[in-house]
């Protein structure tokens, strides 16, 4: 067998000056540097697929074209591609940032005016971040300058943060739980209570194109249908589990993690569990990635890594800085994840479509990184005990 | 530094009663992953990557069968999900961690424009609406739905282009106009460019150099931007009735009223090269980067192969069942407004496969995306609705 050579092509010397020197494939090959390609209709697909990447040919100047590709070399060709177009097609290629940033001395940092009390969750509307905080303000910081727009208040004990609908909700981790509402198009004020009487001290929050979901530390889930008028109406469901904290919707169903035992609940519209997926100690809050789903466990210093379309564990990441891993994020590309620890102070950095660390920075001492979003260019952090958001 | 650390211990999945048991995971069951037959060598990471992003299932649970060739039918649903996969993740949805599908119109964003609203599109941040009652084109902020300009003098404002860093819009004048805005300056009057387009231009497009606009008299108009106003206009008889315009890359296309329905493709001249029925009364179509989807204005929707002008599919059902108006496309989705009912109809663009339809309890006309909603005209009200 055949297999397609690794990803470090090396090309003879003649060839690499022959390159540089811009010559045509006349004199390196019939299709570009290959001289068994012919210079047909399917001659652009092998170049294509050789300049990016894709393929390194069998030799510097063969690409074997009448053989038939094994499974093996088949992987390496979609594993490729998908990298390739993930990484093309990222708004991060558009604007030219191909970087990681090494250290908090890299990170653009923005003050909050919420004092240091704890942190709650943080979204992005698409243009700005949305963060809520314990104290009762959520702030907005304008995602491409990371300015302070403006901040609501009212929000007592405001921790998950939804934007959806065109409107900001937030939880409110009171007992009864609440459901505030902010409309973005309006001046900064109070927030609205649009919900109340929900399950004991809602954790993060989802939306599943026409409901709200809470996931509640007494192991409820409030259902909130929205309507035209105050209050919308509400329904709590237990899940059978007693401390639920994170959320998500995957596109055809609603998950929540639960704290201990630590487990991740696929849910049915009607909030029945579904599915029990055996995830590790004290579950915090995933994220999905388009095929799976991430869940930080903080007190076995993992995340487990669960196909959404199967429930089945893929893989148990441990080591390149997990140290009390809480929030997990996802950039179109990679996973961050908070770790909380005293003294850790750190997020790690997966990529996402073959679960290999990226390593792991730190956010500076005393920052205890919590709530991370992804605006689909950058990574931000809520360091709440320096009042900052961290720009990654 | 550790950093992947098997499942040994077998995941214990409870699935609707039964029991799952995600075997074969990690280095102690496999030698690649799941995988006992595939070596740990260079390869390895590669296979991994297309079984967790699940574009392979493996042979078995603990099989990939790595010398086995493949078939071109098991290529092609390697492929498939392969695409599947990278425009899902590659979105700005999932950066977003917004998976859903809005499924009633009750729970959308609104903001209120008053007049009667036509066409509109996205500069990437903000959405400019043709307001055809008022004579405006009013600018929405897309990340809060929030009104931030509205432009006037507009009259009869219809179709909506971005492009030289500017807003361009059609007017249903005649004879026809092309209307002006400069973004980066306060709102006022718009500026006159042409007023010598063809007579009810519509639909408007840009090829890179020059704007072209679909005409309600059958016409074509290509304005050429210049230094100093009026732009040159130079206009094309294509048949009775034009609606709506697109560019592929390399083509301009057109809808034209006849009997049947057209979809015509331009020379660069504006002679006709190619014309595909489409429909009835075909109105706005889309490019999804490969295929023109063009709403057939009574039943159903023709999707057009650009690059051959072959039809791949007439569409029918999914709230197509009273005509459509005008398709978006955002990526992955390709959305239709309906002309004769409230619905909203949403086709998976990478395999033509219906996803819903949603009622938004209005008579819908326009739709555009910023790359994470849809965003939709109303008749009532005057309403854009971000879906």
């Amino acid at each position: 067998m055949k297999l397609d050579r690794s990803r470090a092509l090396v090309l003879p010397l003649a060839l690499l000056i022959g390159l540089l020197a811009g010559a045509g494939d006349g004199l390196l090959g019939i299709c570009g540097p290959f001289t068994d390609v012919a210079a047909d209709v399917f001659c652009p697909f092998v170049l294509e697929i050789f300049y990016l990447g894709i393929t390194t040919g069998t030799t510097s100047t063969t690409y074997d074209p009448a053989s038939n590709v094994s499974r093996l070399q088949m992987a390496a060709f979609l594993s490729r591609t998908v990298d390739g177009a993930l990484g093309r097609g990222s708004r991060r290629a558009a604007l030219d940032q191909f970087w990681t940033s090494q250290n908090d001395s890299a990170f653009g940092l923005t003050t909050l005016n919420t004092a240091t009390t704890p942190s709650g969750m943080i979204r992005s509307d698409g243009a700005d971040l949305w963060v809520a905080n314990r104290g009762g303000m959520v702030s907005r910081v304008r995602g491409s300058d990371g300015k302070l727009l403006e901040t609501w208040t009212g929000a007592t004990m405001g921790f998950g943060v939804l934007t959806a609908m065109g409107r900001v909700l937030v939880g409110g981790g009171t007992n009864p739980g609440n459901l505030y509402e902010i409309d973005p198009s309006q001046p900064a004020g109070a927030v609205s209570t649009v919900a109340s009487s929900l399950g004991n001290s809602p954790f993060e929050i989802a939306f599943d194109g026409s409901r709200v979901w809470m996931a509640n530390i007494d192991g409820t889930l409030s259902i909130v249908t929205p309507g035209a008028a105050i209050p919308w109406t509400a329904t709590t469901v237990t899940s059978g589990l007693s401390t639920l904290r994170g959320l998500l919707y995957d596109g055809s169903n609603i998950w929540a993690a639960n704290q201990v035992p630590g487990r991740l609940l696929q849910l049915d519209p009607a909030g029945a569990v579904l599915n029990t997926v055996v995830v590790g100690l004290n579950a915090g809050f995933p994220i999905f990635d388009g095929a799976n789903i991430w869940v930080p466990n903080s007190s076995d210093d993992s995340v487990s890594v669960v196909r959404a379309s199967s429930g089945v564990v893929l893989a148990t990441l441990t080591g390149n800085g997990l140290s009390s891993p809480q929030v997990a994020a996802f950039d179109g590309q990679r996973v961050l994840v908070t770790n909380n620890l005293t003294g850790a102070d750190r997020v790690s950095l997966w990529k996402a479509a073959d679960l290999t660390p990226l390593g792991s920075f730190s956010t500076g001492a005393g920052t205890k990184p919590f709530g991370a979003a992804s605006d689909g260019v950058h990574f931000w952090i809520v360091l709440a005990p320096v009042n900052k958001l961290a720009r990654f | 530094m550790k950093t992947l650390r098997p499942s040994g211990v077998l995941a214990v999945v409870a699935l609707a009663g039964l029991s799952l048991v995600a075997g074969g995971l990690g280095e102690a069951l496999g030698n690649c992953g799941p995988f006992t037959d595939v070596a740990a060598d260079v390869f390895c990471p590669f296979v991994l990557e297309i079984f967790y992003l699940g574009i392979t299932t493996g042979t078995t649970a603990t099989t990939y069968d790595p010398a086995s060739n493949v078939t071109r039918l098991q290529m092609a649903a390697f492929l498939s999900r392969t695409v599947d996969g990278v425009l899902k993740r590659g979105s700005r949805r999932a950066a977003l961690d917004q998976f859903w599908t809005s499924t009633n119109g009750t729970i959308l964003g609104a903001t209120t424009l008053g007049g009667t609203c036509r066409l509109l599109k996205s500069d990437g941040a903000d959405i400019w609406v043709a307001n055809t009652g008022a004579g405006t084109v009013n600018r929405v902020r897309a990340s809060d739905g929030k009104v931030l300009e509205t432009s006037t003098s507009a009259n009869l404002a219809f179709g909506v282009l971005v492009a030289m860093g500017r807003i361009f819009v059609s007017g249903g004048t005649n004879p026809g106009s092309l209307y002006g805005i400069d973004p980066s300056q306060p709102a006022g009057a718009v500026t006159i460019l042409a007023s010598n387009v063809g007579i009810g231009a519509q639909g408007i497009t840009f090829d890179g150099a020059r704007i072209w606009t679909a005409n309600g008299n059958g016409t074509v108009s290509i304005i050429t931007p210049g230094p100093s106003i009026p732009w040159t206009v130079t206009t094309v008889t294509i048949g009775l009735q034009l609606n709506g315009a697109v560019f592929d890359g390399n083509s301009v296309w057109v809808t034209e009223v006849a009997s049947p329905g057209k979809l015509d493709k331009l020379d660069a001249n504006g002679a006709v090269l190619m014309s595909v029925t489409a429909g009835t009364t075909p109105l706005h179509p889309v490019f999804d980067g490969s295929n023109i989807w063009v709403p057939g204005g009574t039943s159903n929707a023709t999707v057009v192969r650009a690059s051959t002008g072959a039809i791949l599919s007439i569409l029918t059902g999914n709230g197509l069942e009273n005509g459509g108006t005008v398709a978006a496309f955002d990526g992955q989705r390709v959305l239709f407004t309906a002309q004769n009912s409230d619905l909203v109809s949403i086709w998976k663009a990478a395999d033509l496969s219906p996803i819903t339809n949603v009622s938004l309890g209005d008579i819908p006309f326009g739709a555009c995306s910023d790359g994470v909603y849809f965003w939709v005209t109303v008749q009532g009200g005057g309403r854009l609705l971000r879906f």
